[in-house]
């Protein structure tokens, strides 16, 4: 089991920090152990300095696309649709957050464009999943409508090149992708507001001097921890028991009352409000979106990051999304694809379950060996008298 | 370009050209005032990136590009580089992946610090990176053809416009056959602007756009269009297709019997199907462009020239097409502009190519595609020399016509002057035309 | 009259395609609950064998198309005992460390998803790597056939009659021959069919080799009209899933009805909106509806309204 640690009483310690780990642990994710708790606070220390010695520009897309991937894992991992189609809600949210920043583009207009993104992206998710669930698809056909209906955003959208596809004042723009869309400015016109995008922040630190680093890297850093974390309530509640229920067994979670339907609804509407959080965080970083983020290869990356790290792990998407594509966009050469293509292969051949998974299972494995050795040397020390 | 802050990559190479800057030796030209002191500020090496696709949809086209930057960068280094400094390429495989062109962009402006930088096959990779180039001002070659319209401060369109190309072959077309068109073109920006510069040209030469077909670029079944065609019956037809999958129509129309003269901007010209399809599919077709491997002028054809330059160092090759002589020339006109200009900061530079480039100088040779190209300074664009090549029956290509034609959208109807006023926009026909409506 | 005809061409055309473009996937999703990402670059296998049988080796087009298929096959099979039932890793790991190293992929969706989409990668960048950016083109066989003031290419109607009768056979091979009847007990309940001393390890192996046959063929017969670049298989992955989905659960008769369906739908919008884009579009939303209103295929309402009907009498 998970929780290999002895010190996992976490629960009933009555301190804040108990409470609140007793809110993100259980059975549903990895890592219940005060190791799991100060390996991952090591990780957010580290993420917090990257900025100072690597490109903070350039990770930030990774975290953004973590978002995604988490919004899959969601989906998938804890309620079992499997969803071809968070690249719309991705699309949807993005290129929401495009048209409504074009034409309010101050800063309370932004922040309201970045909200309207988010909706946008769960509307889209409850209607499809309110025609798919409610009119009873199941399991694979699931996968194929949503595969579908990213075909249908991809196609449709590469043809609204002509000014007649307009918005106010926001041109779809076509295969082109829309242009135009301003610099991500958050707060309120004239009160408070910070651009994010195309900014740095200058930070002098002792020893190294003046440094530049990124602030729509730590935006995104922030969102996604805070995401994680959520989820990870999320999962561990009642509710995320209830999700997990669904995921193993819709027909014995439905004869015990649960409204199965409504549950995977919500489901899929979160993840089509994160996905379209991820949609509105790219187009911002990129200043840009086009209809590619519609086209099958995007679309099957995050069942490609979800699968390698574990579908029921939140931390494996995390993981898996940065990794993957950490690696997609270093590996250079003739070969990089043909090295890509089979380590895919030989991942999700090898480690069905996925990374994080198998790797905790691992760890938890071994120190189960270690107690079994204690118990077998207990009898014989009574016994050898 | 410059920023802020200590660059650490900056401080090193800054250090190692003073270490080497002694044994550089004299620069190859006179032009040389100021050019010693003014370039210690940078390396004394020439960066140049150039980021062109050679993998995934756009390789076919997109790596003889690349081949021909090479080959324009040996040629350079041979002859004692730019100024007498080596340039240096910087190179990495977009994969035809506009995500990845944005990632790679970023790094080649922020790390690598190109000064100059060549990047693109499609509009859509351009506007991908344009807001990266923009707010770095880093200078930006975009080498093929394309709608037209962008007038960008730091961005050079050196490809020919659609209005430069198809207002070459429509003209000829309705003087050879009638004034009656048809057009196809592929459903997006591209084809769809294509298309509209169709009718504005078909106005202008008195003639008609009998109708407009647009298909979307995944659609590799044309009998429908065939019919639509033959239904219509026009004296020729205008045909704007592009990618893989439209390549099927010409093999499609020729099993089909439809032998009609079509006019082109993007076949054979870029994907060199009047050799990788069998005889007669490319018959009859007619392309308008600026350059084509088999066209004849002397830097072109001769024993030497540009053809047999290119397959010697790419013996297998497979072909030199349209883009590939724009990324060339394009290179040449740089280092003009950079001796011109003394020093390879960009915004002098840009300044250097805005005075006006001309090619057949001594520092920067005859383009392969005529003697008379010229940068205009004003619109960042290209007056290219153009040509109206047909492929006969048997797939020979002869040249019927050519010209120079300069750009006239943006200088003429627009009136885009990046020398008197700084943009970033691309302007469309039809907010100029009401025949494009 | 001159019209109907076109829009009869037209339809023929459409329904080849969907049909030749699903044959080899349906096979393969039907009876191994495998979702094989690379059927597009299992149709580029045969295309290019094809091709290169052709010019490079001067077979004539019959024989050149049928190495196409028989590369195809084997490389088919190939494929299913070292990645999809891991037989060969398995076998390995047998003789070095005593056990099974890997599970099959059967009926696990997702996994065999992410394994087949790397494959596909490995496949088209090797085409690329061994082949260059495209290699060239044969030239399409027969002429046209004219009516009035309109032609059509008859290797285009050949398709479609290829298809109709690539469908006849599958269904002769899949219920009048024995080892049909074998793979269609496989695929209803393996356990019973296994304890029944049917070799399903052997029939699925078979089953995978003739669904990439059918892929090669696909790439074989479509290999004079398509370019020829390492990316050809991504046209046809679209159509292939969608009429696969919407067929249901009949192999023959889901593929041939839901081939019918989409690419009436397809022929008939692009005749009548006079574009290509929303006969599309209208295809992918029949596929939709489809799904949402007959949730078992095609193939499933029939069977349900069947039942129901046996039932009433």
């Amino acid at each position: 089991m998970a929780t290999g640690s002895t010190d996992g009483v976490a629960g009933t310690d009555r301190s804040l920090l108990g409470r609140v780990r007793g809110r993100l642990e259980g059975p549903n994710t990895v890592g219940n152990s005060r190791g799991f708790w100060a390996g991952f606070a090591l990780a957010v220390v580290a993420l917090v300095a990257y900025p100072l010695v690597g490109s903070g520009e350039q990770f930030s897309l990774f975290l953004v696309l973590a978002l995604l991937g988490l919004s899959l894992s969601v989906v998938w991992g804890y309620s079992g649709v499997l969803s071809f189609g968070q690249v719309v809600f991705f699309g949807v949210g993005g290129y929401a957050f495009g048209v409504v920043s074009i034409n309010f583009p101050d800063a309370t207009g932004i922040t309201g464009a970045v909200l309207a993104g988010v909706a946008l992206g769960a509307v889209s998710a409850a209607l499809l999943g309110y025609f798919m669930f409610y009119g009873g698809v199941r399991d694979v056909y699931v996968t194929i409508i949503t595969l579908v209906a990213t075909m249908v955003m991809n196609t449709f959208m590469a043809q609204t090149a002509g000014s007649e596809w307009t918005i106010g004042e926001a041109a779809l723009g076509g295969f082109n992708g829309m242009p135009a869309i301003p610099l991500l400015e958050l707060g309120v016109s004239g009160v408070v507001s910070y651009q994010f995008v195309f900014n740095s922040i200058e930070l002098f630190l002792p020893a190294v001097g003046a440094v530049e680093v990124d602030p729509f890297y730590y935006l995104a850093l922030a969102l996604l921890l805070a995401t994680y974390l959520g989820l990870r309530a999320l999962v561990n509640s009642d509710y995320g028991r209830v999700m997990v229920a669904v995921r193993e067994d819709q027909d014995r979670t439905r004869m015990f009352g649960y409204d199965v339907k409504r549950v995977k609804l919500l489901t899929f509407t979160l993840g089509g409000a994160l996905a379209g959080l991820s949609g509105v965080l790219y187009a911002a970083r990129n200043v840009y979106i086009d209809p590619q983020v519609f086209a099958l290869w995007f679309a099957t990356l995050p069942v490609i990051w979800v699968s390698v790290g574990g579908r029921k792990s939140l931390l494996g998407a995390v993981l898996a999304t940065i990794g993957i594509e950490y690696f997609r966009l270093s590996i250079e050469g003739e070969m990089a694809l043909v090295v890509l293509g089979a380590l895919l292969l030989v991942f999700i051949v090898a480690l069905p379950g996925g990374v994080v998974p198998w790797v905790s299972d691992r760890l938890a494995g071994s120190e189960l060996e270690m107690s079994e050795i204690d118990d077998t040397d207990a009898p014989r020390e009574v016994t050898d008298s | 370009m410059s920023r802020d802050g200590i660059s650490r990559r900056k401080f090193v190479t800054a250090g190692g050209a003073a270490l080497v800057s002694g044994l550089a030796g004299c620069s190859g030209g006179e032009a040389s005032d100021g050019a010693t002191t003014d370039t210690m500020s940078s390396a004394d090496t020439v960066k140049i990136g150039v980021l062109e696709d050679q993998s995934g949809n756009f390789a076919l086209v997109g790596d003889p590009k690349h081949k021909a930057s090479m080959l324009a960068i040996q040629e350079i280094n041979n002859d004692g580089g730019i100024d007498g400094k080596e340039i240096e390429p910087v190179t990495r495989d977009p994969q035809s992946d506009n995500q990845r062109y944005q990632e790679l962009t970023r790094e080649f402006i922020n790390e690598e610090e190109v000064d100059a930088l060549w990047a693109g096959y499609s509009s859509a990779t351009r506007e991908a990176i344009r807001p990266i180039i923009n707010r770095n001002e880093q200078l930006y070659f975009y080498t093929t053809q394309y709608e037209g319209g962008v007038c960008d401060e730091t961005t050079f369109a050196m490809g020919p416009t659609a209005r430069q190309q198809l207002g070459t072959v429509l003209p000829y077309l309705v003087e050879e056959y009638g004034p009656e068109i048809y057009t196809i073109a592929a459903d997006y920006n591209f084809g769809q602007l294509s298309a509209d510069w169709v009718k504005v040209l078909a106005n202008e030469n008195d003639a008609e756009v009998l109708d407009e077909e647009f298909i979307p670029l995944s659609e590799s079944s044309f009998g429908s269009v065939i019919n639509n065609i033959q239904d219509a019956d026009p004296d020729f037809v205008m045909s704007m297709l592009v990618g893989a999958n439209h390549t099927s129509f010409y093999e499609q129309k020729a099993s089909a019997g439809l032998d009609i003269p079509i006019g082109t901007s993007t076949a054979m010209a870029q994907g060199y199907e009047h050799e990788r399809l069998d005889a007669p599919a490319m018959a009859n077709i007619y392309a308008g462009v600026n350059y084509m491997q088999e066209v004849p002028t002397t830097s072109n054809t001769e024993d030497g020239g540009f053809v047999d330059r290119y397959f010697e160092k790419y013996p297998d090759a497979p072909y030199l097409n349209e883009e590939a002589e724009t990324n060339y020339f394009s290179t040449y006109m740089y280092k003009e502009a950079v001796e011109q200009a003394g020093t390879l900061e960009q915004p002098e530079v840009v300044e250097a190519l805005e005075s006006g480039i001309s090619l057949g100088t001594e520092r920067a040779p005859e383009a392969p595609e005529g003697e008379e190209v010229t940068l205009d300074g004003a619109t960042h664009h290209v007056d290219h020399h153009m040509w109206v090549l047909r492929a006969d029956e048997e797939h020979n290509v002869e040249a019927v016509e050519n010209r120079k034609v300069p750009e006239q959208f943006l200088s003429e109807t627009v009136g885009c002057d990046l020398r008197e006023e700084s943009e970033q926009t691309q302007y469309t026909p039809v907010d100029y035309y009401e025949e494009a409506e | 009259m001159v019209n109907g005809l076109n829009l009869a061409f037209q339809f023929l055309d459409s329904f080849a395609f969907v049909v030749l473009a699903a044959a080899g996937l349906a096979i393969i999703f039907g009876i191994m609950g495998v979702i094989n990402l690379a059927h597009g670059e299992f149709i580029l296998v045969g295309a290019y064998a094809t091709t290169v049988s052709a010019t490079s080796l001067g077979l004539p087009l019959p024989l050149a198309m049928a190495a196409g298929v028989l590369v195809t096959a084997l490389f088919g099979v190939v494929v299913e005992r070292v990645i999809i039932s891991g037989f060969v890793p398995n076998w390995i790991g047998q003789r070095t460390v005593g056990r099974d190293l890997v599970e099959p992929l059967y009926d696990r969706l997702a996994d065999s998803m992410v394994a087949t989409f790397g494959l596909s990668l490995i496949m088209v960048q090797g085409a690329r790597i061994r082949f260059g950016n495209s290699i060239d083109q044969i030239a399409t066989p027969f002429g046209n056939v004219a009516y009035g003031e309109f032609s059509y290419s008859t290797y285009r109607l050949v398709l479609a009659g290829v298809s109709v009768a690539l469908l006849v056979v599958v269904y002769y091979v899949f219920t009048r021959t024995d080892f049909g009847t074998r793979v269609r007990a496989t695929m209803a309940d393996e356990q019973t069919a296994r304890a029944l001393g049917v070799d399903t390890d052997r029939t699925y192996m078979l089953t995978f080799g003739i669904g990439s046959g059918l892929a090669g063929l696909t790439g074989a017969l479509f290999a004079p009209v398509l370019s020829m670049q390492p990316t050809l298989g991504s046209q046809f992955l679209v159509e292939a899933f969608v009429a696969v989905v919407v067929g249901g659960p009949s192999v023959v008769l889901g593929t041939a009805l839901s081939g019918g369906v989409l690419g009436a739908v397809n022929a008939t919008v692009t005749n009548l909106t006079d574009s290509t884009t929303f006969g599309r579009i209208a295809l992918l939303l029949t596929a939709i509806l489809a799904l949402r209103f007959l949730p078992d295929g095609i193939t499933g309402f029939v069977e349900r309204v069947r039942t129901r009907r046996e039932e009433g009498e």
